[in-house]
């Protein structure tokens, strides 16, 4: 241990170095080159690749395995994990789908009875976790083979129910386009804007230093350029497909809870140091609560699109009979996106990333005409990867991240 | 003047500053099933004032510290708290009281910055329908003026605390105790697993606290380096009571470590 007693550095206004901000600000960077290396590798295989319609469908196919990235993050940061959200996933969407079919449910509500449930059982798993004290491995591990019995017992005869004209279809096949999607980037970049000015604002008017470079200008810049970007890509094909304008929401609501609010800010104190948050009074038991109400929730919100997107539910939903590789891309896209499995460290982005990858590797094989089991064996390499470069990071600059 | 006082079987009050004390535990009792943790043990903390709590392991200081900080209660004898006796049942009553407690592990978060920790479970927050949004502002002016009371303006507020060194987060834990303006900090092994510079500037600290009118009372095994050094009064317990007490500025480690074990050689040697 180096103590500066003598010579105390004004830390405070020390310029931090390049390994320092590797392991902060920009620990998303390798994660970020890694996958536009992976696009232009793709580009040059492939004149389909770079498309606005494929990059579209690229970004629908991501859509699914990111919202469930995004839900289950919320479990790994508070150093949890749960293994139930592919049942969870495929029980809601079978559960909404018999509503619909055999008992006449309109979507409209059927839809929120299912995001309910799994929240539901969620916090169920999470409650089993804090108070019986079995490890949440276990819990959702039982829960999840559990789940999946049931998702057997609901469906009919016929093992499926198609979806078809019910109107749960047409979650898959809304697109916004023209000026309604600039409309919509536009009220977006309005509200992202007015978070980062405000907080902005206060510091000013609080007389603490304001970064106006890197907290001001690069993020309201660099959101709506991306966001244009993004927009005219899709607008250029059909327009921006509804479930990625949900997972596009989930994300900006995600990321202002995790980054901005007191709820997120326990949800990383109790990954790192549940004692600690425990003795500053903070409720350890109901913030895991939360965090696997959320992970269940999202995840049945996750498995209605998966559903409407395959125009029906059965014993494939969820990923199959334990949980399949929706299971594991889940966890895989949240991990390359920088979560860690030891909690408390992760950002939002980390969702959008890691599917992207996972996405960007399937869509791309397949135009190569490249093999399933090739797409599984690549895309479980740059899973090891993907933690095998943050974790190299550390070693060289002596940073850990967070 | 001999350098330490035997108390008797009778109680004797323990020589300290003028003025009522801040706290006043007299004949502190406080049993553990078969086992007797506190057999009449007493401590005054003054302000302005920084106590040593010192003793081998099993004399009942961590226990003493325990109950004065409301984790546990005591079976028999009289807490005051500015002259009024108080019943203290958790730790939140201490916290309510001005009594906050530094403990050895620090129990702070490693991936949050210095101002989430400072804050962390009582933020300053936004409203309830935009989620409860941190005021970072605030927290960070809040934390900036508690950083220059203790002269740490050069500490980072942004940097996650598992980044920093030992002492820092020693500084960091205590800052945090003072952030809401107690009247007592009690200190838990500050100076373990520090460095001996870290564990200077970390003196340096407690002095200040003190010289603003904080009562201050230190667990401590650094008997030579810190405790003769860095405090007023050294208070020595054995078995569950005390067995002595000193004027920091009048006595030698080697007399506070005989008191602690029993032995009577530094004694001799001062006589």
């Amino acid at each position: 241990m180096t103590e500066t007693l003598d010579t105390p550095q004004p830390e405070a206004h020390r310029k931090r170095t390049f390994g320092e901000l590797l392991t902060s600000d920009l620990r998303a960077l390798p994660v970020i080159i890694g996958l536009v290396a992976l696009w232009v590798f793709f580009a040059t295989q492939s004149d389909v690749f770079l498309t606005a319609r494929n990059l579209s469908n690229l970004f629908v196919q991501s859509t699914v395995v990111g919202i469930m990235a995004l839900g289950l993050m919320f479990v790994l940061l508070v150093k949890e994990i749960d293994l139930s959200v592919a049942a969870i996933n495929g029980v809601t969407a079978v559960l909404m789908a018999k509503l619909v079919v055999e008992f006449g449910f309109s979507p409209w509500i059927s839809i929120p009875i299912a995001i309910v449930f799994g929240a539901a059982v969620g916090s169920m798993s999470a409650r089993w976790v804090t108070f019986v004290g079995v490890p949440s491995f276990v819990v959702t591990l039982g829960l999840g083979l559990a789940l999946n019995g049931v998702q057997l017992l609901l469906l009919p005869q016929t093992a499926r129910y198609g979806l078809l004209g019910t109107g749960v279809e047409v979650i898959a096949q809304t697109k916004i386009s023209g000026a309604s999607a600039w409309l919509v980037l536009a009220i977006g970049l309005a509200v992202f804007s007015s978070l980062v000015v405000s907080s902005m604002a206060r510091r000013k008017k609080a007389g603490l230093s304001v970064a106006v470079m890197s907290g001001l200008i690069l993020p309201i810049v660099g959101g709506t350029v991306f966001g244009i970007i993004v927009v005219a890509i899709l607008n250029s094909h059909q327009g921006i497909p509804l479930v990625t304008l949900t997972f596009a929401i989930l994300l900006g609501i995600g990321g202002y809870v995790l980054k901005e609010t007191t709820f997120g800010l326990h949800i990383y104190a109790v990954g790192n140091n549940d004692e600690a948050a425990r003795r500053a009074g903070i409720k350890v038991e109901n913030i895991k609560m939360a965090a696997f109400a959320i992970a269940g929730g999202v995840a049945a919100l996750a498995g209605v699109i998966a559903a409407s997107r395959t125009l029906g539910v059965g014993v494939f939903s969820g990923g199959g009979i334990g949980g399949g590789t929706l299971l594991l891309e889940s966890i895989a896209a949240a991990v390359i996106g920088g979560v860690s499995l030891f909690g408390g460290r992760g950002s939002i982005h980390a969702a959008l990333l890691g599917a992207l990858v996972i996405g960007s590797v399937q869509n791309g094989l397949n135009l190569m005409g490249v093999e399933n089991e090739i797409r599984l064996i690549v895309t479980g390499l740059l899973l090891v990867l993907a933690v095998s470069i943050d974790k190299l990071i550390e070693r060289f600059t002596g940073q850990q991240s967070f | 003047m001999p350098p330490f006082y035997i108390f008797s079987e009778e109680k004797v009050l323990l020589e300290t500053k003028n003025g009522t004390p801040l706290i006043s535990m007299r004949n502190i009792k406080k049993s553990f099933g078969s086992v007797h943790a506190l057999q009449g043990a007493s401590l005054n903390v003054h302000a302005g004032e920084i106590v040593a709590l010192v003793g081998d392991n099993g004399a009942g200081k961590s226990t003493l510290v325990k109950v004065m900080a409301g984790v546990h209660g005591w079976d028999a004898g009289d807490y005051e708290f500015e002259g009024k006796p108080v019943k203290i049942k958790n730790p939140s009553d201490a916290n309510n009281l001005g009594i906050q407690t530094v403990y050895q592990d620090l129990a702070l978060c490693d991936n949050l910055d210095a101002v989430q920790n400072l804050f962390l479970g009582r933020e300053l927050a936004g409203p309830k329908i935009f989620g409860s949004r941190v005021r970072r502002a605030a927290c960070e002016v809040r934390a900036k003026e508690v950083m220059a009371r203790m002269r740490l303006s050069n500490l980072s507020l942004s940097r996650p605390v598992g980044a920093m060194s030992g002492g820092q987060r020693q500084n960091i834990a205590i800052a945090r105790s003072i952030l809401w303006t107690p009247k007592v900090v009690i200190l838990d092994e500050p100076t373990a697993a520090l460095s001996h510079s870290a564990a200077a500037q970390v003196s340096s600290l407690i002095r200040t606290l003190a010289d603003e009118g904080l009562g201050v009372v230190v667990v401590s095994h650094d008997i030579h380096h810190f405790v003769v050094e860095a405090t007023d009064r050294i208070e020595v317990m054995r078995l569950g009571a005390n067995v002595a007490s000193f004027k920091s500025s009048d006595v030698t480690g080697e007399q506070v470590v005989n008191a602690m074990v029993g032995g009577d050689e530094g004694a001799n040697l001062a006589g």
